[in-house]
């Protein structure tokens, strides 16, 4: 029998994945917007998003629009690579049925 | 870490990652609004260098509706996340900004800007390339259908009279800029009611 995937755990958190699934699909997003597509807390969000910053997954950028500090995240190409391989573990995890 | 994970778990885990990179795909851009702008702003540039004459109408035009435009879309985006493909659209509108500004600053300066068919076949080319390249981009029937539109107008500028000539390139505006433009106003409306249909 092969060995199955392991998970990557840095991946594998429920609001982590999302935040790296929504960055996936955008050049780079704001922090109120991934706080309103997530729904989850400022705190519980901001303490995610520093996860996957320690772990190279994320890129901030701050700036100032109209005099208002504006928080942007990038997915750099680790995450991009991390998220693909998380992906293609848990369609192996699942088998068959997985894939579509 | 699998083995105290379940199936439903690891399913579920799919149908998050499925439907994130579905909600960051789906970007609420409004741009309706633009072709609108640029409508009127083409119809007062066309007023003005009919009736004063001005070098500077098309110029003077092409710049604060350039101006108008970066105000309203940077007060406009808020939150909202830059996909790519956005990106690529919004390139093409800005560089046919520039290149609109550069020239009829040029030609206006110059004194070149006086055969009207050769001036209306230039703009209507440039408006051509701008809406096919971003219909086939986003593979839109209705944007390609406007960049057709602005073709025949190149042509028919090469061959019609003065006052005909005029009266092509003001129904090319109207159709692909003012009507097309509302469309898009309307469309997006549409879409936010839906989405908020759907999240209620």
């Amino acid at each position: 029998m092969p060995d199955l995937p392991e998970l990557n755990p840095v991946v594998h958190g429920r609001l982590r994945l999302a935040l790296l699934s929504l960055l996936s699909g955008v050049d780079q997003a704001e922090f109120t917007w991934l706080r309103a597509k997530t729904q989850a807390t400022d705190g519980n969000l901001g303490a995610q998003l520093l996860k996957l910053e320690q772990a190279g997954y994320v890129v901030i950028k701050k700036k100032f629009v109209s005099r208002k500090p504006q928080t942007a995240y990038r997915l750099t190409e680790s995450g991009r690579q991390a998220l693909a391989e998380y992906i293609h573990a848990l369609k192996q995890l699942l088998g068959p049925a997985g894939d579509g | 870490m699998q083995d105290d994970t379940s199936e439903q778990e690891l399913r579920e885990r799919l149908s998050i990652i499925e439907r994130m990179i579905a909600e960051g795909r789906r970007t609420t851009e409004s741009w309706g609004w633009t072709f609108v702008l640029w409508g009127v702003a083409f119809y007062l540039a066309l007023a003005w260098s009919a009736w004063v004459h001005s070098v500077w109408a098309w110029p003077a035009t092409m710049l604060i509706a350039v101006i108008v435009t970066v105000v309203i879309a940077s007060s406009k985006a808020g939150n909202h996340p830059q996909t790519t493909l956005a990106r690529a659209i919004g390139c093409i509108w800005i560089a046919l900004g520039i290149s609109m500004f550069v020239l009829f600053l040029a030609l206006g300066l110059s004194g070149r800007l006086s055969d009207q068919h050769l001036f209306v076949a230039v703009i209507s080319a440039m408006l051509g390339m701008a809406n096919g390249a971003s219909g086939l981009i986003l593979r839109w029937k209705i944007q390609l259908a406007c960049a057709v539109v602005w073709w025949v107008t190149v042509v028919a500028n090469c061959f019609a009279s003065d006052t005909q000539s005029i009266i092509v390139f003001m129904g090319a505006i109207f159709l692909c800029q003012i009507v097309f433009g509302v469309y898009g106003m309307i469309a997006e409306v549409q879409v936010r009611k839906r989405r908020s249909l759907m999240h209620a």
